[in-house]
């Protein structure tokens, strides 16, 4: 699947009226490259979420476009850009997301459950869990977790769908040094296999992991 | 529709408080919606009732009435009394002109008898003259009333054998009338004769003070008259209080105003009564929602990260909102149908207006509103919040929470 942005913007209003405007992204025109990780680094505020947002279909560009198999993704119905995110699209996003109404298995399959695969997803789910060092956690409801252990679940969750974009926004946010090994050891396992894996981090430990990095500085995203 | 009911039973699960609140909510809106709705309809049907048994155009009792026992106190509040116009103030009804037709009826109030913790009013008409009664109770008993049986009214009841005691003497119950919502539901009817034979009977069982110089052959307690076409009922009415020493004539349309006086006034305070409660649990409703809905957005934002269309989420919500407010809506209705009677009659009594309970059907329908109009505001609630929420882009929301 091929994921790109062209010219993509992304302005933003401050207060009230139109005259107090930023832009938070300018101009971008990248591409994410099947079977590679791209990372992107750069400081708070800098665009790097409202960039990866726009990729994820979350967030519509206010100018250019972001093209998914050279389809304008902004261009497909709720329906079509919703169903294309579950099946093809494997999002971690900031912070904690963890559903308190379900357990980390439930969690986990959520994007499965969706659309009626929970059944043939149930041992991935498992395998997933293991992987990232949290199966004993299977029916543990999310809200009696620990931050890094919301976070190896969220990771799960994105992966469940074997997607064929994988878009994730600081994943080793709150984990230590080998959690941080397991996370990125599975992201990379998946872009081996040919998955186009993006990530938005301040961690300096997940360079080694990148085939190629970014930099993003007051909305213009600069290759290094 | 299945991935949103399950997210909306484990929302439920998980949240039981959330959930029993608005519950609570909805219990306390489908509670208000059909008590009120219950009571007022009682009370228009008590009134109906009221309004087409009373028949007559002027009711006319003793002067000695005045203050206690009066037809609308016997009538609406089944306060009895023992008061007679004697016979030659009867006759003197005859030579005033209007007078279509007129029929009396002869009051006797009974001691604790067999068949009632209380005293009970006992009424004697005369079946030949009566058009007050009889179109009331044709519905039902069939044919006439014989000399010995009694009608009882539905408050009364009686023994298997079929027979109740009064002053010594027993007489066959011939029927059980419906019920009116009035202090007619606790009275005994029957013809001349019978009461006659009661208030012989009384004054040797009890030697009442009341009754002594009465004669039951000739005197009444109430002439009912029906005005000929063509002459005002005021005027007839005051005729007879000039012209007839010792009886007071009322046009009974100053007593059904009086009651639909009352009646507008009570439904006009249960219907404000409701209507705040109503405004009171949509604004509330509303509050909840809106504040639900803000705790709940990075909810919605990280099922649609999981690929969760609008429809979906719309649907999640929509679904435990339903289930939620089916279940309160049916517990308020429930609560309802058991209080409702007691209620309806209890109030009736303080206001002093006639309640007669509403129909099974009414009931059903009236269940069904207060079923689904709770279901309808809160869904509309819901449904508002939720599309505000969707409405923003998921990008959006996750900038707020982050």
């Amino acid at each position: 699947m091929k994921l790109k942005t062209e010219n993509a913007g992304r302005m933003y209003f401050r207060g009230s009226g139109n005259k107090n405007y930023f832009y938070a992204v300018k101009a971008a025109d990248f591409s994410l490259e099947e079977g590679c990780i791209t990372v992107i680094t750069g400081s708070s505020g800098s665009g790097k979420t409202t960039f990866i947002n726009m990729l994820s279909g979350l967030l519509a560009p206010s100018e250019g476009r972001v093209l998914v198999d050279e389809r304008d993704m902004y261009s497909l119905t709720d329906k079509e850009r919703s169903l294309l995110r579950n099946r093809s699209f494997g999002i971690i996003p900031q912070g904690q997301t963890g559903l308190q109404c379900l357990t980390v298995s439930e969690n986990v399959l959520l994007p499965a459950v969706m659309y009626g695969r929970a059944d043939e997803k149930k041992h991935q789910a498992k395998e997933l869990l293991e992987k990232t060092g949290i199966a004993e956690l299977w029916n543990i409801y999310s809200n009696e977790l620990s931050g890094g252990e919301l976070r190896r679940m969220s990771v799960a969750r994105a992966l469940i769908n074997d997607p064929a974009v994988i878009i994730a926004d600081e994943p080793t946010g709150d984990l230590d040094g080998e959690a941080t090994s397991l996370v990125m050891e599975l992201l990379s396992e998946r872009a081996k296999n040919g998955a186009s894996v993006l990530i938005v981090t301040h961690d300096s430990e997940v360079l080694p992991y990148a085939d190629r990095v970014f930099s993003m500085e007051k909305g213009v995203l600069k290759k290094i | 529709m299945r991935f949103s009911l399950g997210m909306a039973f484990r929302n439920i699960r998980r949240r039981p408080a959330r959930a029993v609140f608005m519950c609570m909510i909805v219990v306390f809106l489908s509670f208000a919606l059909l008590t009120g709705g219950y009571l007022l309809i009682s009370l228009q049907n008590g009134l109906e009732g009221y309004r087409a048994r009373l028949g007559a155009d002027i009711v006319v009792v003793p002067s000695s009435a005045q203050g206690h026992g009066t037809v609308d106190e016997i009538l609406l509040q089944g306060i009895t009394g023992n008061y007679y116009i004697p016979s030659a103030g009867l006759n003197k009804l005859e030579s005033i002109e209007g007078i279509e037709e007129k029929t009396e009826q002869f009051y006797l109030t009974s001691a604790k008898a067999s068949c009632c913790s209380a005293r009970v009013q006992m009424i004697g008409f005369d079946p030949k003259t009566d058009f007050t009664v009889m179109p009331w109770i044709s519905g039902s008993v069939d044919g006439n009333i014989g000399d010995g049986d009694i009608l009882i009214g539905a408050d009364i009841a009686y023994p298997a054998d079929g027979y109740l005691r009064f002053y010594g003497d027993s007489y066959r119950v011939a029927g059980q009338l419906d019920r009116t919502g009035t202090g007619l539901d606790n009275a005994v009817f029957t013809n001349r004769s019978t009461i006659r034979k009661m208030a012989d009977s009384a004054k040797v069982t009890l030697e009442r003070e009341a009754l002594k110089g009465i004669d039951p052959e000739n005197d009444a307690s109430c002439v009912l008259i029906r005005v000929k076409d063509g002459y005002d009922i005021s005027a007839v009415a005051d005729d007879i209080n000039i012209h007839v020493a010792g009886v007071r004539a009322t046009a009974s349309g100053d007593l059904i105003a009086s009651v639909s006086g009352g009646f507008r006034g009570a439904s006009a305070a249960i219907g404000v009564v409701v209507s705040g409660i109503l405004v009171i649990a949509v604004m509330i409703m509303a509050m909840v929602f809106v504040l639900m809905m803000n705790e709940r957005k990075k909810e919605f934002a990280v099922l649609r990260v999981a690929g969760a269309s609008r429809r979906i989420l719309v649907l999640t919500m929509a679904a435990e909102t339903a289930i939620v407010s089916i279940v309160g809506a049916v517990l308020g209705v429930l609560v309802s149908l058991l209080l409702t009677s007691p209620i309806s009659e209890g109030i009736s009594s303080q206001l002093s207006l006639p309640c007669m309970l509403s129909d099974t059907v009414t009931v059903i329908l009236l269940s069904v509103c207060a079923l689904a109009a709770p279901l309808a505001v809160s869904e509309a609630a819901a449904l508002i919040s939720a599309l505000r929420i969707v409405g923003n882009e998921t990008g959006m929301l996750l900038k707020e929470d982050a």
